[in-house]
């Protein structure tokens, strides 16, 4: 186990009523350009960082979060009073959570990896790292 | 006529014109209200800003004594910044835009606030306050 998976890190909402924290290692942290992530951020891609769901625990006001399935498989969540963007999570992959990174209150210590769903990229939008580039999801 | 909407579908809104200062904000605020390491604006007059569905489904949330942040209520999508101070000027959150807005990004605001784990790699100013 390095450090930073001893460590645990907090974040949450803007309104400050939705808190979490997460007490094991990020397993990845992806950008994600497709539509449905763009219209729902509000931006030119989303962010997320990966985590086992039984390492993020709700400390307070998990009454305040709202659920929206977004496909047969996908749900996302967000706070219902100030509208940040919570989680992503798949019913096909059980056993991972995903984290709007937004949310962090200080460094989770991962770094992202790739950008996925390129194909969907928003015309206004060019990206100018060099992280890898997926038209969809990396098989 | 650019239209958008949220991402379920329940809110739709149309802009006739006018739509300037697409940019990038790092402000911690913004980056928790979207869920990412900055959130992208434009501005327009809300006089060319109309919804066509569904205005009964946005919530809005002060968050400051100037500011309504706007989202859908059923999906959470982030709808709209609104300044009390400037009424003639609203910024809508550019992810939600179903097309082109033709309009390309002037820069990053508040980047003194940026992500730890996010690297600005654009050649795009860089403010370390509000700057546009």
């Amino acid at each position: 186990m390095t450090a930073r998976e001893s460590e645990v890190t907090r974040g949450g909402c803007l309104c400050g009523g939705v808190r979490y924290e997460v007490s094991g290692p990020f397993t990845a942290m992806l950008l994600c350009h497709c539509q449905m992530c763009r219209r729902m951020h509000g931006t030119p891609f989303a962010s997320y960082a990966a985590v086992d769901p039984r390492h993020r625990r709700y400390t307070q006001g998990e009454e305040l979060i709202r659920e929206y399935a977004s496909s047969a498989a996908a749900v996302r969540s967000f706070c219902s009073r100030c509208g940040s963007k919570l989680e992503f999570r798949d019913s096909k992959a059980p056993n991972e959570i995903w984290i709007a990174a937004g949310s962090f209150d200080g460094d989770p210590g991962i770094r992202s990896s790739a950008h996925i769903f390129v194909a969907s990229k928003a015309p206004w939008y060019e990206i100018a790292d060099d992280l890898p580039q997926y038209p969809e999801y990396p098989t | 006529m650019l239209e958008g909407g949220c991402l379920c579908g329940g809110v739709r809104y149309e802009i006739s014109g006018g739509l300037d200062k697409l940019h990038f904000c790092h402000c911690q605020m913004c980056r928790r209200g979207h869920g990412g390491p900055f959130a992208s604006y434009a501005a327009v007059n809300p006089r060319d800003r109309r919804y066509t569905r569904g205005e009964s489904l946005i919530a809005r949330y002060p968050s400051s004594a100037d500011v309504v942040r706007s989202f859908c209520s059923r999906c959470g999508s982030s709808l709209e910044f609104t300044p009390a101070s400037t009424p003639e000027q609203t910024w809508i959150s550019a992810g939600g835009f179903d097309a082109d807005p033709g309009i390309r990004p002037i820069g990053h605001i508040y980047v003194e606030s940026k992500a730890p784990w996010f690297e600005i790699e654009d050649d795009l100013p860089q403010h370390a306050g509000a700057g546009i």
